[in-house]
């Protein structure tokens, strides 16, 4: 889906966030001070940059100063007030600090990349068959497009954002319906088995036991 | 108190001044009447010999005792009233001739003299006051009586106008007084006042306020023991607000620290819980819990060292050098082996006191950094001997060296020179707060100096043998 460069000197999570990434589609390079992360960025074009501010040869906001252009999230374990206003008034896209949750951290990578990639074509996801197109918001099977509810849009898209990774049916109640949507559980097993059938997902959208659902790809 | 000393003083000076005045004018009041007495008794002394002698010669010529007593009478009258002084004469109490002025004469009969004495009194007759003297006039004319009448009145009223008038002076002056008193007391009080302002400043938490004191006298004392104290003040208000940042500055380090690995901790398990993995996936992701939980492990054991370091006493026995450098070698001979660094030693002191495991650990951690520092074929030099009967040991080593800055800050919990290495190998940034804990714990001191890419040299100075 996008290309993206990781500039975090902590091998572990420079990792992890590498995997996690990995896992719903975006192309990763991990490199580890700012030196490293400045000489990568002149030689090759990248859609987002995940940069901690701590980092040996070369602190982070000088390897921002230094590369302006290129949507960028800040990763930091200091979650002062005045850090995270010298981060966003510097012109950085977003802020995470450590420690972070999967989910939270591709939902902002997310959000950074729609809001950044706004005017380029609308971008799609094929799967068996079925094509999802995001920006006209249309879904087809075999060529043909499909009558659903904005509902059941919002709990595809949910589930094809954060592909690979089980989501519990509390989050996807959060994530599809909403904050402030008071609802049952038992709506979403409801929902996931009429996208099962209708889009011919039964053996993608699998039942993690006790833990939700999750789109394998 | 100010306001009470002005009292005070005005009230004591009025009383004395007034005092002083009264007893004055009473003194003088009554040396002059006594003065006047004994004038009046001698001039009556003298008139009365003198009528006598007169009237006895007037008889003898053959004057009528009566006319003559008259007439001498008259021109003796005449003469004394100039001078201010009237004479009666009398005759068994009846008043014969008298030259008191008209209003001031009394009844027919006057006091009686008792023979052969004279009386002085002092008598008011008609707002007037005369001194009397009353005596019989000499023999053989001893049933006349002579009355010397001397008018005090005029002497009495310039001593009443006199007194009136110190007692207007005494006021004028009293207000003068009061006035002055007031700015004395105003320019005495004053460094009192400024102490008084300055405490105030300084319990309000401006610490920086003195005291200007030009004069040389007790209560410039007084201000300079305040200023002194005022100092003290400040500077263990700015000690107390050194230490309060360096606890915060060890607190912020100190979630720093422990977000670091728990992001990893957290990320891992629910990446493994999630997520669909092979078990070489799994296998790295639980590796990585593990040595990140290893990680937060050795940081609390570090903490704890360093805490019970402050407060326990240690053994002290003698710990020979040569078996000191030796074990060091030998803790640090994989490390040395890696990094291709050379480690020697001089020793030319046998032993010092301490506890040999923590001495053991300090000179470690010291040739561990000093090791680090170094570039491959780089050289770490042990060393140990006596500096003004003083025991030394120096760890010294060729390698990059540190700036001021962070020499400056080389002891402080979580400080690293280089974070990407030493978090790679584990460090929580420690080691050097836990060095310097274990030479003051041993009464020594520990000193680094550092130049920019020739090496560093770290320096235990141990204050007794």
């Amino acid at each position: 889906m996008a290309t993206i460069l990781i500039v975090e000197d902590e091998k572990p999570i420079n990792e992890l966030i590498r995997r996690s990434l990995q896992t719903v589609g975006h192309r990763c390079v991990s490199v580890y001070d700012g030196q490293a992360a400045v000489d990568e960025l002149a030689q090759n074009k990248y859609d987002l940059l995940l940069l901690d501010i701590m980092l040996p040869k070369m602190g982070g906001y000088e390897v921002f100063e230094r590369i302006r252009g290129i949507p960028t999230i800040i990763l930091t374990a200091r979650d002062g007030l005045s850090d995270r206003v010298k981060g966003l008034t510097m012109g950085a896209d977003d802020y995470i600090t450590k420690p972070f949750e999967m989910l939270e951290l591709l939902a902002r990578v997310d959000a950074v990349l729609r809001r950044t990639r706004r005017e380029r074509t609308g971008e799609s996801f094929e799967l068996d068959g079925m094509r999802i197109d995001f920006g006209s918001r249309q879904i087809y099977c075999d060529q043909q497009p499909i009558e659903y509810t904005p509902r059941e849009f919002e709990l595809l898209e949910t589930l094809v954002r954060n592909r690979n990774i089980a989501l519990s049916r509390e989050k996807l109640l959060e994530l599809a319906w909403g904050y402030d949507y008071e609802g049952d559980t038992r709506t979403v097993d409801v929902h996931i088995q009429r996208l099962r059938k209708k889009f011919g997902l039964e053996d993608r959208i699998k039942t993690v036991y006790k833990l939700g659902y999750r789109l394998e790809v | 108190m100010r306001a009470r000393t002005f009292l005070v003083t005005l009230t004591l000076f009025l009383l004395f001044f007034n005092l002083s005045i009264f007893l004055f004018s009473a003194i003088t009041l009554k040396t002059n009447l006594d003065g006047s007495r004994e004038r009046s008794l001698g001039e009556h002394y003298f008139i009365a010999s003198t009528y006598g002698k007169d009237l006895y010669a007037l008889e003898s010529r053959g004057t009528i005792a009566d006319a003559a007593l008259g007439s001498l009478f008259q021109s003796y009258s005449a003469y004394y009233g100039k001078q201010g002084v009237a004479l009666e004469l009398s005759e068994e109490g009846r008043i014969l001739y008298t030259s008191l002025p008209k209003g001031d004469r009394r009844s027919g009969h006057s006091q009686a003299a008792i023979p052969g004495e004279r009386t002085v009194t002092t008598t008011k007759l008609d707002g007037r006051t005369y001194v009397s003297v009353i005596g019989n006039l000499p023999a053989p004319y001893e049933t006349y009586t002579l009355t010397y009448l001397y008018d005090v009145s005029g002497y009495l009223s310039a001593w009443s106008r006199m007194t009136g008038m110190l007692f207007l002076l005494g006021i004028v002056l009293c207000t003068l007084l009061a006035v002055c008193l007031h700015f004395v007391l105003g320019r005495v009080f004053k460094p009192l006042r400024q102490i008084s302002e300055a405490s105030k400043c300084i319990a309000q938490g401006e610490y920086g306020n003195r005291i200007g004191a030009t004069r040389h006298d007790e209560l410039s004392e007084m201000a300079d023991s305040f200023n002194h104290m005022a100092e003290e003040i400040q500077k263990q208000i700015g000690q107390l607000k050194l230490a309060a940042e360096q606890k915060q500055r060890f607190i912020d380090n100190f979630a720093h620290e422990l977000r670091t690995p728990l992001t990893s901790i957290y990320g891992y398990a629910e990446y493994i819980q999630k997520v669909e993995l092979t078990d070489e996936d799994k296998l790295a992701a639980t590796d990585y819990i593990m040595s990140e939980s290893r990680r937060l492990q050795n940081l609390a054991y570090q903490l704890l060292e360093l805490a019970t370091l402050g407060r326990s006493d240690i053994r002290r026995e003698p710990v020979e050098i040569k078996e000191l450098f030796r074990k060091t070698e030998e803790t640090l001979k994989l490390k040395l082996e890696d990094c291709k660094v050379r480690l020697t030693w001089k020793c030319r002191l046998d032993a010092v006191d301490g506890d040999r495991d923590l001495l053991e650990s300090l000179v470690v951690n010291l040739a561990d950094n000093a090791v680090k520092a170094c570039p491959p074929g780089g050289l770490v030099l042990l060393e140990a001997y006596m500096e003004s009967e003083r025991p030394v040991i120096l760890v010294t080593d060729d390698g990059k060296g540190m700036t001021d800055e962070q020499l400056g800050r080389v002891t402080e919990a979580f400080y690293r020179v280089d974070q990407a290495r030493s978090r790679a190998g584990g460090g929580a940034g420690l080691g050097l707060a836990l060095c310097e804990q274990i030479a003051a714990s041993h009464g020594a001191k520990l000193s680094f100096s550092s130049q920019i890419g020739r090496g560093t040299i770290s320096k235990i100075t141990f204050t007794t043998s």
